[in-house]
């Protein structure tokens, strides 16, 4: 069984120029497959480019060398078939859950009621029906992130970009969502692309899990979890692969501190 | 508690009102009553110029003038200051000038004001505008340079129209802020007012309190200026309101 290619990264790389005019790689040469319904994760310390590798391919940013293409088509901007779920949630606090979740259908170009029911469908979806009149202000993180996913969800994208989504919520929240972003995913298959800085969080959600390192922003192994979802968080197989991920990054950990050492 | 923090909160400004009666009462004593007058004889001008009819018609002008420069500092400044705010490099250009102008004193225009659009309610209207269109130009500006990026990020991934942006995203996402600037607006607009009208109108509270002062008549001097403060406070009060029933609308963050 081999699926088809969803997202392709060739060689990307991405420098800017510091403010005191220095070249500064973010990313080094990146070179990676996703394939259509993959549940992928990056993870990594900070400054190891996960979060520009996810903007780049979302359309956030430009690559400086290298392509990123979606379906085959280089991507040039953001696309509303391939919507990102932010940490700090991005809801409008002027509007309420189904207004929040209808600006995205209406931006679709949905009207009236059509809109309305799509909408209503999504937030039934993440169980929020009854809090559809309450503004963002009213609900928890947790919530809130549930809203955001029912807003991308509706627009029925084909891939999924989530930038550390869980990162703000504690930890009993974290698990439950997810868990529900697993039934989602189940439900609907879209390509999603999960950025955490937490290997448990990676290594229970992901199909595969790109282990990324600093110094500069690289891939530093890739592994695939064959098991099926879904995964008891204490069990002996998920263990050895969670295992194996916090080996690795151990090993990156230090590299690092020793880099960091040298640059003193 | 409940009772008595209400009782509190009616009795102590009653307290504090009655105290400074008594002590302008004691302070009038010393001088004589066409320098510093009682509060009681303030309380007879105002009577008399309520009676004849004088106050009413001032207030009026003094209102209309106020609310047409004022509708007309915002509507310009408003639209003005969500252009600036969208564009970096206008605002580079624009920003010295602003810098310059903004410090001159609405009441330092007023010989200009005078010499272009003559005695009269333009001079007047002239300055309350300048006085109202500052700190909302400003305001305005500020809070579309503030709006979180992730709220553009957001429009653009679900790929919104431009126009929808602007209408359904910037402008509310302004909108706390502006809301901030439309209120410090009608404070400094109503200061100037009287200003304005004191310099050259022949209407209006403040060329009320001119009027009686040339006819050294300080107990009416003093009744305008009760009515001033007291019509500032009403004018505040109705903005506050406003403005909570807005930001409830607003999903209560304003």
């Amino acid at each position: 069984m081999t699926a088809s290619v969803k997202i392709s990264l060739q060689a990307v790389e991405k420098r800017y120029a510091s403010p005191r005019g220095e070249d500064v790689t973010a990313l080094a040469p990146v070179t990676l497959d996703i394939a259509s319904g993959e549940f992928v994760c990056l993870v990594g310390p900070s400054g190891c480019g996960k979060t520009t590798l996810i903007n780049l391919m979302a359309g956030f940013e430009k690559s400086s060398a290298g392509t990123v293409s979606i379906d085959g088509n280089p991507v040039r901007g953001t696309d509303p078939d391939h919507v990102m779920i932010f940490q700090e949630y991005g809801l409008y606090p002027w509007r309420t859950v189904l207004g929040n979740v209808l600006f995205a259908v209406e931006a679709k170009g949905l009207k009236g009621k059509e809109a309305l029911e799509k909408a209503t469908e999504y937030i039934e979806l993440v169980g929020l029906t009854k809090s559809s009149d309450s503004f963002p202000r009213q609900l928890s993180g947790g919530m809130k992130q549930r809203v955001a996913i029912a807003r991308a969800l509706a627009v029925e994208p084909s891939v999924l970009f989530l930038d550390e989504p869980f990162g703000a919520l504690d930890a009993f929240t974290r698990m439950y969502l997810q868990d529900e972003l697993l039934r989602l995913w189940q439900e609907k298959r879209p390509t999603m692309v999960f950025v955490t800085h937490d290997l448990d969080e990676a290594v229970y959600l992901g199909g595969r899990v790109v282990l990324m390192a600093p110094g500069p922003g690289r891939v530093q192994r890739v592994i695939t979890i064959p098991l099926p979802w879904p995964r008891d968080r204490t069990g002996e197989s998920l263990g050895k692969y969670r295992r194996e991920l916090f080996e690795e990054f151990h090993l990156v950990h230090q590299q690092a501190a020793i880099e960091a050492e040298y640059a003193i | 508690m409940a009772f008595r923090s209400a009782l509190y909160s009616k009795l102590l400004p009653a307290l504090s009102l009655l105290a400074f009666l008594a002590l302008w009462q004691v302070a009038a004593g010393f001088w004589p009553p066409e320098l510093f007058p009682t509060p009681a004889a303030v309380a007879r001008a105002l009577r008399e110029l309520a009676q004849t009819g004088v106050l009413w018609s001032h207030i009026a002008v003094s209102l209309a003038r106020f609310v047409t420069a004022y509708l007309a500092a915002v509507a310009l400044a408003v639209p003005l200051g969500l252009f600036l705010g969208r564009n970096p490099r206008c605002r580079q250009a624009i920003d010295p000038l602003v810098q310059v102008l903004r410090p001159i004193s609405p009441i330092a225009w007023f010989p200009l004001a005078v010499l272009w659009f003559g005695i009269g309610n333009a001079p007047a209207v002239f300055i309350i505008f300048l006085a109202a269109f500052y700190p909302v130009l400003l305001s305005t500006i500020s809070a579309v340079i503030g709006i979180p990026p992730v709220y553009l990020k957001v429009a653009s991934n679900f790929g919104a129209k431009p126009g929808a942006v602007f209408l359904r995203v910037i402008i509310p996402a302004a909108f706390p802020g502006i809301m901030v600037g439309l209120h410090i607006a009608v404070g400094t607009a109503w200061i100037h007012l009287v200003a304005g009208e004191m310099l050259g109108a022949q209407s209006g509270l403040g060329y009320l309190i001119v009027d009686a002062r040339n006819f050294m008549r300080t107990d009416s001097v003093m009744a305008g200026m009760l009515v001033v403060g007291v019509l500032g406070l009403g004018i505040n009060q109705l903005m506050r309101r406003a403005e909570s029933w807005l930001s409830r609308r607003w999903g209560g963050v304003a």
